[in-house]
């Protein structure tokens, strides 16, 4: 134990530098590595306001707000609280004129790197109902209003407004897209029935995509994010593997064998699909081919497999089989070959959810109280953390885009409902509030 | 790069030194660089999906009948490319933001400016659905059909489920134009997707055991709902028993 101790230390003392070596040696894109980097640090960013300019009295209010959760949640920017620093919030109108750059300079000497304003009002000259924003950004580094932002749309889309700034600066400090404008794709219970849902990704804008009045389990995005794939019954009696397209509502059976035909993944690029399927006699992983149709039978065990997630490279996978007594978490190539156990604590472990970064594998232990939590282990299986705690059942972690945060469902309240908490297991933030039951969250890709 | 890191990668054992290991860190951390999205190289874009899906479900059909079990469906391969960002502008264009405008997405629609979404449509589905369940209900309350209760975590039939089975398999004997249908239940306790393996299993069983009483198999099928249709929803476990269950049900129709 002390051994496997000092070397996870080691690991992740090696980690840093190796990180460190990254970024000398593959450039620009190395932004990537430094924000999931533990000593990265966040960059300090100050929301004037959004001034309200002749719109519907929230107007202002709500971007602001949207805005400020959004950047905080994004955890590239600390946000500073202006009033405490001093720093009085007033209009800066566009930036320009000597009024700004005290207020600019003000800022700067108490420590925010980048200041952020706008203004929204009503849309003049076109239809009634449109309102627009104009977002304004300081960076201090080159001590200049950079550039900003004009949107318009109807009142329905003020909230996408402000996600959309919101990844428009994170896409600017770091080359990342951002998670702000992301979904998440869910059940809901509706009576007995359980149909499908999207949401916005703070858990706002439900939609309602299945009516099928019977069970719709386990959605997964496709990567371009039009589709999603997921377990459907036929007549109740028997499971398919169907996918729905989110633009029309239109639907297909992918698979229809005899048995059972769950937990649908695509891969990375979408080229196939890793489904578990019993129609052989008990539950084994497949991967079918999209475009040619073929199938290949993964895992040959008389155990239970299931639940295949892809490594964002697409080579391999992780996923479950109860060979041994009760699931346990395993890793293999692509094409079946070099399986082997990933997770040895504990006689629970299951619903794998690889990250985006590929340096976590998100799953759900079974702690020794019997509690059904979040776990998070290294892909070489020596670093391994405990990321919830308490009672309830938690399931179905999946990946922010990003890779800084997780969506599952958990029954801590009571009723299942879905919860978002970053990596390293801070700030939960529970996501629905309405309906009876809500599961299997699984947030698209970024756009 | 990628086969020196698998290779690495499989000998990444306690053992290693610290040399080989920041080498490994180093080459893991440009593999999951390479595995970001944006940076695939299937990254294509693409205008006018409409018509380019319905051109590969032609394609796709003809291959339909070569494998029964798998669909004909449109092409999933990675197909939008960008965010949709353009960068903050001294002068910025202004950007209209709409539910299914979809033209800063190359015509997709994606989440990234308002999602374009269809409108679920019940259209009669759910209405049909739980009249013939009810039929079902109805049938097999008639029927008397006894349930099968199991363990936490186990499939395995006890003596009690046994008798049950016992008086089930008569019935079916004396009813030989039914179907039954074995419902395989899982408590709240665990994950939806193990819970699915759980429930066939616990189905199974109860099947093997009938078909070992002298039912014939033809004349039942399992199904595994997991713990997604509970007969309880309390989270004790007074409730959790009711749901670890083998359900029987006499099939209408089909």
């Amino acid at each position: 134990m002390n051994r496997r101790k000092l070397v996870s230390t080691v690991l992740g003392g090696v980690f840093l530098i190796a990180g460190a070596i990254g970024i000398l040696e593959s450039g620009a894109a190395d932004v990537f590595l430094e924000a999931t980097r533990p000593d990265f640090q966040k960059i300090p960013l100050g929301v004037l306001g959004i001034q309200n300019n002749g719109g519907p009295e929230w107007l202002g209010g709500r971007l602001e707000e949207v805005l400020k959760k959004d950047l905080k949640r994004s955890l590239v920017f600390e946000l500073m609280d202006l009033p405490s620093l001093g720093i009085k919030v007033r209009d800066v109108g566009n930036g320009a004129g000597n009024g700004p750059k005290a207020v600019f300079k003000q800022a700067a000497e108490n420590g925010v790197s980048v200041l952020v304003w706008g203004k929204a009002g009503l849309k003049e000259g076109e239809k009634d109902a449109d309102v627009n924003m104009e977002g304004f950004v300081y960076d201090s580094g080159s001590d200049e209003v950079v550039g900003g932002k004009r949107y318009v749309g109807s009142p329905s889309v003020v909230r996408l407004m402000a996600h959309r700034f919101a990844d428009e600066l994170v896409f600017r400090y770091t080359g990342e897209p951002g998670i702000a404008r992301t979904k998440i794709a869910y059940v809901s219970a509706q009576g007995a029935a359980r149909e499908l849902f999207v949401m916005d990704y703070d858990g706002y804008d439900a939609r309602q995509l299945t009516a099928d009045g019977f069970l719709n389990l386990m959605p997964r995005w496709s990567p371009d994010r039009r589709f999603l794939v997921f377990t459907a019954y036929r007549d109740r009696n028997t499971q398919d593997i169907d996918m729905i397209e989110l633009a029309t509502g239109k639907r297909w059976t992918l698979v229809s064998f005899g048995g059972l035909n769950i937990t649908p993944a695509l891969s990375p690029d979408g080229n196939f699909l890793a489904f578990a399927s019993s129609h052989e006699g008990n539950s084994e992983i497949y991967r079918l081919d999209t475009r040619t149709k073929a199938l290949q039978r993964l895992t040959v065990n008389p155990a239970g497999e299931l639940s295949p997630s892809w490594s964002p490279t697409g080579r391999e996978l992780a996923f479950v089989s109860d060979r041994g007594g009760g699931p346990q978490v395993f890793l293999m190539s692509a094409d079946g070959s070099n399986v082997r156990r990933l997770t040895f604590e504990g006689d629970y472990n299951a619903a794998p959810a690889w990250s985006p970064r590929g340096n976590w594998i998100a799953y759900v232990c079974r702690t020794t109280r019997k509690e059904y939590k979040l776990c998070v282990i290294s892909p070489d299986g020596q670093k391994r953390m405990q990321l919830t705690t308490g009672g309830g059942v938690d399931d179905s972690p999946s990946w922010s885009p990003d890779g800084r945060h997780l969506v599952f469902s958990s029954t801590a309240d009571g009723k299942s409902h879905i919860y978002m908490i970053d990596a390293d297991g801070k700030d939960l933030e529970r996501l629905t509030f309405d309906g009876t039951h809500n599961s299997a969250p699984t947030w698209s890709p970024a756009s | 790069m990628t086969n020196n890191y698998m290779t690495n990668y499989e000998r990444g054992e306690a053992g290693m030194g610290t040399r080989s290991l920041s080498m490994m860190m180093a080459l893991l951390a440009s593999v999951a660089l390479a595995g970001m999205p944006g940076c695939s190289k299937k990254s294509v874009q693409s205008g006018g999906d409409t018509q380019s899906s319905q051109q590969s479900t032609a394609k796709s059909g003809s291959m339909d009948s070569a494998r029964s079990g798998v669909g004909s469906f449109p092409d999933t391969s990675m197909q939008s490319g960008g965010s949709g960002l353009r960068g903050l502008d001294k002068n910025p264009a202004e950007e209209r933001i709409g539910s299914g405008s979809g033209s800063e997405m190359g015509g997709l629609g994606g989440p990234g400016s308002g999602t374009m979404l269809a409108k679920a449509d019940p259209s009669g589905a759910s209405k049909r659905q739980l009249e013939e369940m009810r039929a079902e209900a109805a049938a097999s309350a008639a029927a008397g059909l006894r349930d099968v209760f199991f363990g936490y975590d186990s499939w395995t039939i006890s003596e009690e489920g046994r008798q049950a089975l016992a008086r089930d398999a008569e019935w079916m004997k004396a009813n030989t134009g039914a179907a039954v249908k074995v419902e395989g239940h899982c408590d709240e306790r665990g994950t939806s997707a193990y819970n699915l393996v759980l429930g066939e299993k616990r189905a199974k069983a109860v099947r093997n055991y009938l078909v070992e009483l002298g039912v014939s198999a033809n004349r039942l099928s399992v199904v595994s709902y997991g713990k997604e249709r509970p007969f309880c929803n309390e989270h004790a476990e007074s409730c959790y028993q009711q749901n670890r269950r083998g359900h029987l049900v006499v099939k209408s129709g089909k």
